[in-house]
């Protein structure tokens, strides 16, 4: 049971490194990306390659799986620049087709259908199963802790605030001097960069990568995470991934006293536990369970704090 | 509701979902079921689950194994790795199921695998990919669909039955085109035929114009088209502009009915296509017709009622309800010297006994090499006739 609850935790860990790295798309700056799994994808075969194939170290490989999953962000982000909401969703979407077919395909480099197998786990062969899930979840953690606190200050910094412009309303922006596109650009990179890593994160944990894995099926999974956690907001990307597993995983435990039912329906009823769960997030709380805040965590809005010493003074 | 109370009413469902694992009994045998329930898979997952359920059922009426029952549970791969790995961690982790069956796409038996050999647990597969069986498995894996050297040779062997002579083989870019190849060659030259050359296409172009004439060039009184649909009918359609008559061959996965529809019946007529087939007509497969009340079980089914099969009659022989003796209990009851089998409550009985089995299933003879692949099963030969497939014979 341990050991099960361990590697849930390192999965949930790992959707909630991408679900970050969607908020600053997606939550940040406004930019519905659909193709998410296509980012992870590009940092999970760039590490899986580079460690495989060059022998590097397992982190420096991640590095580089995130730098050209950044990349390929920054790619899409000029070739989607005229398009917004609906549209640049279905463009994305199809980007993330489109690197899972080439991964398909390109045998002499992604091996095709069959994977990349026995991709180096750190320490993997000298630990215990037990022993390995509780060192990934100890870096799973150090990662996910490392780029939440980096997402919080993009998220209150300057650039976090102009991203922010960029999604209510663009226009405004590019009146206001900026350059919408580079920081569409900048917002593009830098999710896909984290989504990336956290592909990279997976592929190293699983031993195992194949196009198969990259399919929208995850990029809604992520997207749920986010959804229900909490759009602009990192702590509601993190809770929102952890609640997401915990009901994609809970459900496992709730179907078998269910009675009168079959496998198959049983399985047809996790799915619905899911939808379920998200129609009931958007109709009570639609902006998540946790909002976007308003409000600088340390540093307190002029006006707000000392509201009631003002009022006194009127 | 505000936040506080939905987090907490969250905490109260999260909670109470861990209660049933440890409310439930440990006297029965759980053993792992990973089939696809939803997704890709759907169609041929829950058939699979049935028929392992059947032999369950039987077992469990006739006194179950080792004095326990036996209870499958039952995961959804929802055809996808990501997912597939958490409900193998779930099997291994919480059940902890000495053996998983079921896994069908190869993508997901191959991200399964790793949880499966790590946490010592037999994993039982109908994935084709040859890759599977090459992972350094330590003989976890068993696999009851032919591999693609098994499927070449008997392929050739066919080919080679017929009379054919000069074989060229025609194939579609994929991992086993060039392996297939020379698999054929070997087996064919074997027979006293030859395979006069061969050439890998890549797909969907609308013209095999130049690839047809290279192949007509060597003169084959037999072709082989390793193709998938769309290909297939346009080489059919260049092989019969070009006034080809020898023999062709091709998977019955790629002759589909809308291939057939496709394309005259002169130009198909003649065509073989071969598929792997459960052993209809023995006596195993006979006993799952009658199992599943289903005449036409497919080979998914057969496959699935051998695994349980060989796990039931594994956990008998070694008297352990442990993934490493069962992995090493399975080739002492499927293949060797002891009395032939048919199901599991038959060898169940002999086993009790204390006498050797060996377990002759549904799909073929279930016998495994060193690296779980089987070393025999039959397939399925049919001819297009008249734009319909008739059946030629199965061997």
């Amino acid at each position: 049971m341990e050991i099960y609850i361990i590697s849930m935790c390192v999965v949930a860990g790992i959707y909630a490194v991408m679900a970050l790295g969607l908020n600053v798309m997606w939550g940040m700056a406004g930019l519905v990306n659909l193709g998410l799994v296509g980012s992870a994808a590009a940092g999970a075969y760039t590490s899986a390659i580079l460690t495989k194939t060059f022998a590097i170290p397992i982190p420096l490989g991640i590095m580089a799986g995130a730098i050209v999953a950044a990349a390929v962000g920054a790619v899409l982000s000029l070739v989607t620049r005229r398009l917004k909401e609906h549209y640049l969703a279905i463009v994305t979407l199809g980007f993330a087709e489109t690197i899972r077919i080439v991964a398909s395909n390109e045998i002499w480099l992604t091996n095709g259908t069959d994977g990349i197998s026995g991709i180096a786990g750190p320490f993997r062969a000298d630990l215990t199963p037990f022993q390995y899930n509780l060192v990934y979840l100890g870096i799973v953690l150090l990662v996910l802790l490392g780029l939440y606190v980096c997402c919080q200050r993009i998220s209150y910094s300057p650039l976090g605030r102009v991203l922010r412009a960029v999604r209510d309303d663009d226009m405004v922006v590019s009146v206001a001097g900026k350059n919408a596109q580079s920081f569409k650009l900048k917002a593009f990179s830098i999710g896909s960069g984290i989504i990336g890593l956290a592909g990279g994160l997976y592929a190293h944990y699983t031993s195992f990568i194949s196009p198969d894995l990259f399919v929208p099926l995850l990029t809604l999974y992520v997207k749920l995470s986010l959804l229900v956690g909490g759009v602009g907001n990192n702590r509601g990307a993190v809770v929102g991934a952890a609640l997401i597993i915990l009901i994609l995983e809970g459900s496992r435990f709730v179907v078998p006293f269910i009675p009168y039912i079959s496998p198959a329906q049983g399985a047809a009823i996790r799915e619905l536990f899911l939808s379920a769960t998200l129609l009931i997030v958007l109709r009570f709380r639609v902006t998540g369970l946790i909002p976007e805040p308003h409000d600088h965590p340390v540093i307190p809005r002029p006006g707000t704090a000392t509201a009631g010493t003002s009022i006194k003074a009127f | 509701m505000n936040r506080r109370e939905f987090l907490s009413a969250s905490a109260i469902v999260a909670g109470s979902l861990c209660a049933p694992g440890i409310l439930r009994a440990e006297t029965v045998i759980k053993l792992g079921v990973l089939t696809p329930l939803t997704g890709a898979g759907a169609s041929d997952g829950p058939r699979m689950v049935k028929a392992m359920q059947a032999v369950v059922e039987e077992v469990n009426k006739a006194g179950g194994v080792i004095g326990r029952s036996i209870e499958l549970v039952v995961e959804d791969d929802q055809t996808n790795p990501e997912a597939a790995v958490r409900a193998a961690q779930k099997l291994v982790g919480v059940d902890r199921v000495p053996v998983i069956m079921g896994t069908w796409a190869s993508a997901v038996t191959s991200a399964v695998a790793p949880v499966c050999w790590e946490s010592k647990t037999c994993l039982m597969t109908v994935s084709g990919a040859d890759s599977i069986t090459q992972l350094p498995h330590q003989g976890y894996i068993f696999r009851t669909q032919p591999n693609t050297a098994l499927q070449a040779t008997k392929h050739a062997e066919y080919i080679a039955s017929v009379g054919a002579k000069k074989v060229f083989y025609v194939a579609v870019q994929t991992p086993f085109a060039a392996t297939m190849r020379e698999q054929i060659a070997s087996v064919l030259t074997a027979k006293g035929s030859s395979l006069v050359g061969g050439l890998i296409y890549e797909s969907n172009k609308t013209s095999y114009r130049s690839e047809i004439d290279s192949a007509i060039a060597a003169k084959p009184d037999f072709i082989y088209l390793n193709s998938y649909s769309p290909d297939l009918t346009v080489l059919l359609k260049d092989l019969y502009r070009a006034g080809y008559s020898g023999g062709r061959i091709t998977q019955s996965y790629a002759y589909t009915s809308k291939v057939a529809e496709g394309i005259q019946a002169d130009v198909t007529d003649g065509l073989i296509t071969v598929q792997p087939s459960s052993d209809v007509g023995s006596e195993a497969y006979s006993l799952v017709q009658k199992r599943l009340s289903n005449p036409a079980a497919d080979s998914y089914e057969a496959q699935a009622t051998d695994w349980i099969s060989l796990a039931l009659l594994a956990v008998q022989k070694s008297g352990k309800v442990v993934g490493t003796d069962i992995r090493d209990a399975v080739r002492l009851i499927s293949q060797g010297g002891g009395t032939k089998v048919y199901s599991a409550a038959e060898g169940l009985k002999l086993l009790q006994q204390g006498k050797d089995v060996n377990y002759d299933g549904a799909s073929g003879n279930c016998d495994f090499n060193e690296k779980g692949d089987i070393m025999d099963c039959r397939f399925r030969y049919s001819a297009a006739k008249g734009g319909k497939i008739e059946l030629i014979k199965i061997v």
